[in-house]
């Protein structure tokens, strides 16, 4: 990393590095997860005890299944996030701390993928896995 | 990481090696400027806004945990009602209701911090008063609304122990 960097804009010293990128979209993301959150506790609500029949008709609605789609990957990036500054604090090896964050990253990548194809496949009515999938 | 002074830089003469380390302990900063570590945890008085804010540390990591489980659920989903009958038999269970009681503890009360958050990073609401206020809203708010939910699930019949 070089130290000598320096980038001013009028006269004023701008960062050498990320700047307030990660601020601003940890802030970002609150702001979008604020009422998606609201409508996942009514979703949530509207679900209990609905059981197979229920959850399925309740992905029929594309609008339900686009918000919980829109919802979990704003959630897995605010996640993704959030843990990264808790281990950023606490791990200070630098090996351990690639380590951990690429194990976080590679968890926010499958719960990402997968749920968004299991959304699709539910909005879409496909019949029950692992139909197609060879077995 | 080097812990080398940056040439010339006066900035650094102040703190290092100048016999009035409290902590014992300097660390380079990422611009390469060393500093005393600030202290730690358990050096800083008890307060709200602090509890607060490792509240929303701990409700965060909660919910990362939580994801997961949401991921299963459309996982079982998806696998066709025999995989969903096994999940809410798990997830249905006195056990798992305890589980889905806490995740939901752990979103409203982070929603209620990060909303708290949110109005800090705007600058409102920073006088000490105000600040404790908050903090102790986002808490309380957190623990009542997690309890009110629960507590329509079972008036309305939609969750059974």
């Amino acid at each position: 990393m070089s130290r000598e960097t320096k980038a001013y804009v009028n006269g004023v010293k701008v960062s050498e590095r990320h700047g307030a990128g990660e601020w601003t979209a940890e802030r970002l993301s609150s702001l979008i997860l604020v009422p998606l959150t609201l409508w996942g506790l009514w979703s949530g609500f509207t679900l209990s005890g609905g059981g197979y029949d229920g959850a399925r008709d309740w992905f029929a609605s594309p609008v339900n299944a686009v918000l919980l789609a829109v919802t979990l990957l704003v959630s897995v990036w605010h996640m993704n996030m959030g843990l990264k500054v808790i281990v950023d604090d606490y791990i200070h090896k630098p090996g351990s701390r690639s380590a951990i964050l690429g194990l976080i990253g590679l968890l926010c990548l499958v719960i990402a993928a997968a749920g968004v194809f299991f959304i699709v496949r539910l909005a879409l009515g496909s019949a029950p896995l692992p139909a197609g999938f060879g077995i | 990481m080097s812990t080398t002074p940056l040439p010339g830089d006066s900035s650094n003469a102040p703190t290092q090696n100048s016999g009035d380390d409290q902590t014992g302990r300097f660390v380079a900063q990422l611009n390469g400027r060393v500093r005393p570590l600030s202290p730690h945890l358990q050096i800083w008085r008890w307060h709200v806004t602090m509890a607060a804010s490792i509240l929303n540390r701990m409700t965060g990591t909660a919910l990362s945990v939580g994801s997961v489980l949401i991921a299963l659920w459309l996982l079982a989903l998806a696998f066709g009602p025999d995989a969903y009958a096994t999940f809410t038999g798990w997830m249905g269970s006195p056990l798992g209701l305890l589980v889905w009681f806490g995740l939901t503890l752990a979103l409203v009360m982070h929603l209620a911090g990060g909303l708290r958050h949110l109005i800090w990073d705007a600058a409102i609401g920073l006088s000490l008063k105000t600040a404790d206020a908050l903090s102790w809203a986002s808490i309380i708010g957190g623990v009542v609304g997690a309890v009110a939910f629960w507590a329509l699930l079972f008036a309305s019949g939609r969750v059974v122990l």
